[in-house]
């Protein structure tokens, strides 16, 4: 069904988010497209953890990498992110109503006739 | 997969309630079924079981007014501290499922407010694990379906 695939899909990118190299190297890239040298330039790590990132980036659906012999410049691909903050937006949301319902509980409770 | 996938939600709130009625209307059936879930869905009081110590059942149904579906909740509490502390999380099936679960902290501010939060830690894979259990796992899903 599309639903465990969309639930694959997600732990993917989740996957891929949880790692805090990734996720700088995403925020990177959100100001411009970049090869494996300017991505690795700002982490002490080695050209080849980059690329190891980017494989996991791009597994991910999270970014797109130029097909270009060498340079291979990756860059943000946003749908999968955006489904994976819809889905977060969606899980905090159930939570919020939830106690936007218990506000309103917690209030009749307090004005109801048992005090 | 080995690797960490955690995603964490915070949610804070205040409440015109001493603790001890925030912490009843977590804890006493007839009190929870009154505001579980989203506008829109009802909680009847005779699908829930809060058995409140470590260890005990936290579960419960959610019926959608629209089409009658539902969004059960299978959990057991992991830490009751009556009325500080309440954590819960998917029955544990022997792996380290203890990654995905809840907390909510409830602080009496001394003037007749409570500040209350709520922490969730969501492991994406442990929904897919979990899913034959159901378990507080079935709840994301539930949310992921939703928007597929």
């Amino acid at each position: 069904m599309t639903s465990a695939v969309a639930v694959d899909q997600l732990s993917t990118t989740f996957a891929a988010l949880a790692d805090p190299t990734r996720r700088a190297i995403l925020a990177q890239l959100a100001e411009g497209e970049a090869t494996v040298n300017q991505l690795a330039e700002p982490f002490p790590i080695t050209l080849q953890a980059v690329s190891k990132h980017l494989k996991v980036l791009e597994r991910a659906g999270l970014i797109a990498r130029g097909r270009s012999a060498q340079l291979r410049p990756s860059r943000l691909e946003g749908e999968a992110l955006k489904e994976a903050a819809d889905w977060l937006g969606e899980y905090r949301g159930f939570w919020e109503e939830g106690f936007d319902r218990l506000g309103d509980h917690l209030r009749a409770t307090r004005e109801g006739p048992r005090g | 997969m080995t690797e960490a996938t955690a995603q964490q939600i915070t949610i804070t709130r205040v409440y015109d309630a001493p603790r001890e009625l925030v912490w009843k209307a977590w804890t006493e059936p007839e009190r929870i079924a009154q505001w579980w879930g989203k506008r829109g869905w009802s909680t009847p009081v005779s699908s829930v079981t809060l058995d409140v110590r470590p260890g005990g059942a936290f579960r419960l149904n959610s019926i959608s007014d629209a089409d009658g579906s539902e969004l059960p909740l299978d959990a057991v509490y992991r830490e009751v501290v009556e009325p500080e502390r309440l954590s819960f999380g998917p029955p544990a099936h022997g792996g380290d499922d203890e990654r995905t679960g809840a907390t909510v902290t409830f602080t009496d501010l001394g003037d007749g407010r409570t500040e209350m939060t709520f922490q969730s830690t969501i492991h994406a894979s442990d929904a897919l694990c979990a899913r034959a259990e159901g378990g507080l796992a079935s709840a994301f899903e539930r949310l992921a379906e939703q928007l597929a």
